[in-house]
């Protein structure tokens, strides 16, 4: 590779500008699936946050300036329904982080008989469509009729939760239901695990370290570049949580406001409320809030996350 | 390079091959196969208008073809399986007797039947006619219906057919004639005779005006201070103890005294008095007096004296699991709209209807009605109207057999209760039982709320939102001030309302 000089821009050869073509030929059907379907309406829901589009325009098209922001930081609404969202996110990003770990820690253990077999069992759930998991988890979770509650019964538990319709018990209630998911992180963290050189595990053993030290000094720090990932990807999930309130309880918030995600709120004002202006804003303070987090991440990541190919 | 040109010039021809194929798609003449068609093709058969109301037709195929006409459902009733094998034969019946429009039928289930419409209509894909809709189904497209007063002149629609009181109830100030009167269900309070029995209680009173009968002999109005008396007596813990006597557990239940219609705190309030949320001047929030008392009443219905069922107990299996608790067979009495017959066969074999109690001597009882819409984005308004006229006048008994409405049309209703009373199972067992008080709910149309409690307000459904997040708060929530929470509410829908204008 040589190192392209600087100042006059440089003729591509013949055959280079061909293979240029045809790259862009082949690029094409993505860059228009790109632009049609992700840019512009990006741009289009920046410009809508400046205006009073509704999806029914029954007042006249204008140019509303900073509104949409200032009803945004008047709006209890939007702070309730964010506030829903981080208590959500307490509970259940640890839990979708460090769960598949430790599962995956015990999956990859060498005293672990059928490991094939529980692989298969841990990540089964995984292709479940999730709708159909979610409406299942939503009997088992039925306060007088789920098998959950029967079991906390036959333990001597004599007023077991009311999971889904009880303001403090819903999150560990959804929480539960999202433990069904992680058979993809497992797979993602195994992958990890396989990855550390065995030479490092020798060494640890040579040098008389336990598990507990091996696991501090070896595998999380080896691993870390995955823990990074997954809980990027975390904290995507749970910003952007939706789905399970929407099936659960249609959407409506229940119990109390407390499945009011801010997402939800975003699909609501968009069509239940049909302002799509002040939907497109709220869409903007959660891309905001999330590019924030994720910067932050990637910023303390040089601080605690191990790549082994870097210097 | 040649080979990159071939392969652009098979790409654009593509391209022009599969828009002109687009373009024939959207301009060809609709066609049987088109989503969402429960009809048949336009069939050579003509009608005629009927003297009731029913539709007219052009016997022949207009040259560009049928012109299509959506149907949406279902923003109230409509959506429950057994009701539409019967729409789609009314579709059918329709599309076989009018060969110039051709009716399809758009289904949404009744839960995200709102969220539906509105992108339909903000994709510009939006039907042209709307309904079964009550009226909270309606306000929550408050101003996108299209006023019915020409379309009733030019076909010389008989409105006199329909009670005076049916056809203003769909005569908005701002909006016109927004509908012509299809189905109504007034209240009335359901009751189980057998719990009356078994402690020794009389029955509710089955006339508007009567008196109520305590065990002591003495004469009492049919009110709000009554229900509450007869309703602890009629709660039972596990124990055989009543909500009246010491040592009763509030938490073990199994039998509830009362049930309010707790679907919407606006409804809640209105069987104690009619109101709205909107006041006077369009644009502030006020609280209805008597609506106020009413959400005081059912809070200590719940929390001090027990006769009313916790948010808990409403959801939970034993009572229903979120429906209509007295179905479970385990509430005396409920205040219900008459809709609520479709479901109330599981309340056991011996209920009964009773007169809605008053409140400061005035009886209101919440009132609800449902008839078919027609957008204003309809491109064929006279179509549309056709096909409203159909599902109004000839569709109607099919329809309102289904749905469990009292038709408004006074000649019909008659027929109403006969027909319910002739219902069997499949067993052919009755499906009602045989004793019950119809004229209850044929007495309580007189006493229907007005202004309706579904009545426009800004920011509708929004604002629906947080009156439900209430209701499950007050529910699920003992030891609140309610005059606060009441406040509270008021404020937090002010300012709802304050971003919508």
């Amino acid at each position: 590779m040589t190192a392209l000089p600087t100042g006059k821009r440089r003729r591509l050869a013949p055959l280079a500008r061909r293979e240029a073509k045809w790259g862009y030929f082949f690029l094409t059907p993505w860059i228009i699936g790109f632009l049609a379907f992700t840019l512009i309406p990006m741009i289009a829901t920046l410009v809508f946050t400046f205006t009073n589009v509704t999806l029914t325009q029954d007042t006249p098209l204008r140019f509303v300036g900073l509104d949409n922001y200032a009803n945004l930081v008047s709006d209890p609404a939007t702070w309730a329904s964010l506030g829903v969202t981080l208590k959500f996110a307490i509970l259940a990003l640890p839990v979708g982080v460090l769960a598949p770990f430790a599962v995956a820690l015990l999956l990859s253990s060498r005293h672990l008989k059928g490991a094939g077999i529980f692989r298969i069992l841990f990540f089964l759930p995984y292709v479940v469509p999730f709708v159909a998991g979610v409406l299942i988890w939503q009997s088992m979770l039925n306060t007088d009729s789920g098998w959950i509650n029967e079991f906390l019964r036959w333990l001597g538990v004599s007023d077991p939760p009311n999971w889904l319709q009880d303001t403090a018990w819903v999150y560990p209630g959804l929480v539960l239901i999202g433990i069904w998911g992680i058979g993809g992180g497992i797979i993602v963290y195994l992958a990890g695990l396989r990855g550390i050189p065995s030479e490092y595990y020798d060494a640890a053993k040579i040098d008389g370290a336990g598990a507990w030290q091996t696991l501090r000094n070896v595998t999380i720090p080896m691993i870390s570049p995955v823990i990074f990932y997954t809980l990027i990807l975390g904290i995507v999930d749970v910003l952007q949580y939706f789905l399970v309130p929407l099936v659960l309880n249609q959407g409506t918030g229940e119990p109390g406001g407390a499945t009011n995600f801010l997402n939800l709120y975003i699909y609501k004002n968009f069509f239940t409320y049909q302002n799509m202006s002040y939907g497109a804003t709220l869409a903007w303070l959660l891309f905001g809030i999330t590019l924030l987090i994720t910067l932050v991440l990637f910023w303390s990541s040089r601080r605690w996350v191990y790549y082994a190919g870097e210097r | 390079m040649r080979s990159f040109k071939r392969l652009t010039a098979l790409g654009a021809t593509v391209a022009i091959l599969a828009a002109a194929c687009g373009g024939t798609t959207v301009t060809a003449p609709p066609s049987a196969a088109s989503s969402g068609d429960l009809g048949s093709p336009a069939a050579p058969a003509s009608s005629q208008p009927s003297a009731a109301g029913g539709s007219a037709a052009p016997a022949t195929v207009p040259p560009g073809g049928p012109v299509t006409i959506k149907w949406f459902c279902c923003l109230g009733t409509g959506d429950d399986p057994s009701q539409l094998p019967v729409e789609a034969k009314v579709v059918s019946d329709f599309n076989a007797s009018h060969p110039n429009i051709h009716l399809v039928f758009d289904h949404a289930a009744y839960l995200g039947a709102r969220d539906a419409l509105s992108t339909e209509l903000g994709s510009g894909n939006g039907p042209d006619i709307v309904g079964p809709v009550g009226v909270g189904g309606a306000e929550a497209f408050h101003g996108q219906w299209l006023d019915l007063a020409p379309y009733i002149a030019k076909n010389h629609y008989d409105l006199s057919q329909y009670s005076q009181g049916a056809v203003d109830f769909f005569k908005v100030g701002d909006e016109g004639q927004v509908g012509i009167p299809f189905a109504i269900y007034p209240s009335e309070l359901y009751y189980q005779p057998d719990m009356f029995d078994e402690i020794g209680l009389k029955y509710p009173p089955a006339h508007y005006g009567d008196k109520y009968t305590m065990p002591d002999g003495s004469t009492v109005d049919w009110n709000y201070d009554t229900v509450r008396q007869i309703a602890m007596q009629l709660t039972f813990d596990k124990n055989g103890k009543d909500a009246t006597q010491a040592g009763f557990d509030p938490n073990n239940i199994v039998q509830y005294g009362f049930e309010p219609q707790r679907d919407d705190l606006r409804g809640l309030g209105a069987y104690w008095g009619a109101g709205q949320l909107l006041g006077p001047d369009g644009k502030t929030v006020q609280i209805p007096a008597a609506w106020a008392t009413a959400w005081k009443w059912v809070y200590n219905g719940i929390w001090t004296d027990h006769f009313i069922e916790t948010n808990a107990v409403w959801n939970s299996q034993a009572f229903n699991a979120g429906g209509y608790t007295f179905n479970s067979g385990k509430v005396a009495m409920q205040e219900n709209f008459l809709w609520n017959v479709c479901c109330v066969t599981e309340a056991g074999k011996n209920w009964n209807l009773a007169a809605i109690p008053a409140n400061n001597g005035t009886v209101s009882a919440a009132f609800n009605a449902d008839t078919f819409r027609i957008l204003k984005t309809t491109k064929h308004p006279d179509e549309a109207f056709t096909v409203l006229t159909y599902l109004l006048g000839d569709a109607s008994t099919q329809l309102l057999n289904s749905y469990s409405g009292f038709p408004a049309r006074t000649s019909a209703q008659s027929g109403f209760y006969q027909q319910l009373s002739q219902q069997k199972d499949a067993k052919g067992k009755p499906i009602y039982p045989p004793n019950v008080n119809w004229q209850v709910a044929t007495d309580g149309i007189q006493y229907a709320d007005n202004p309706n409690f579904e009545a426009y307000m800004p920011g509708y459904n929004q604002s629906v939102d947080l009156l439900t997040k209430f209701l499950t708060r007050w529910t699920s929530t003992p030891g609140l001030n309610m005059d606060n929470e009441i406040a509270t509410l008021q404020s937090q829908l002010q300012a709802i309302w304050d971003k919508s204008q």
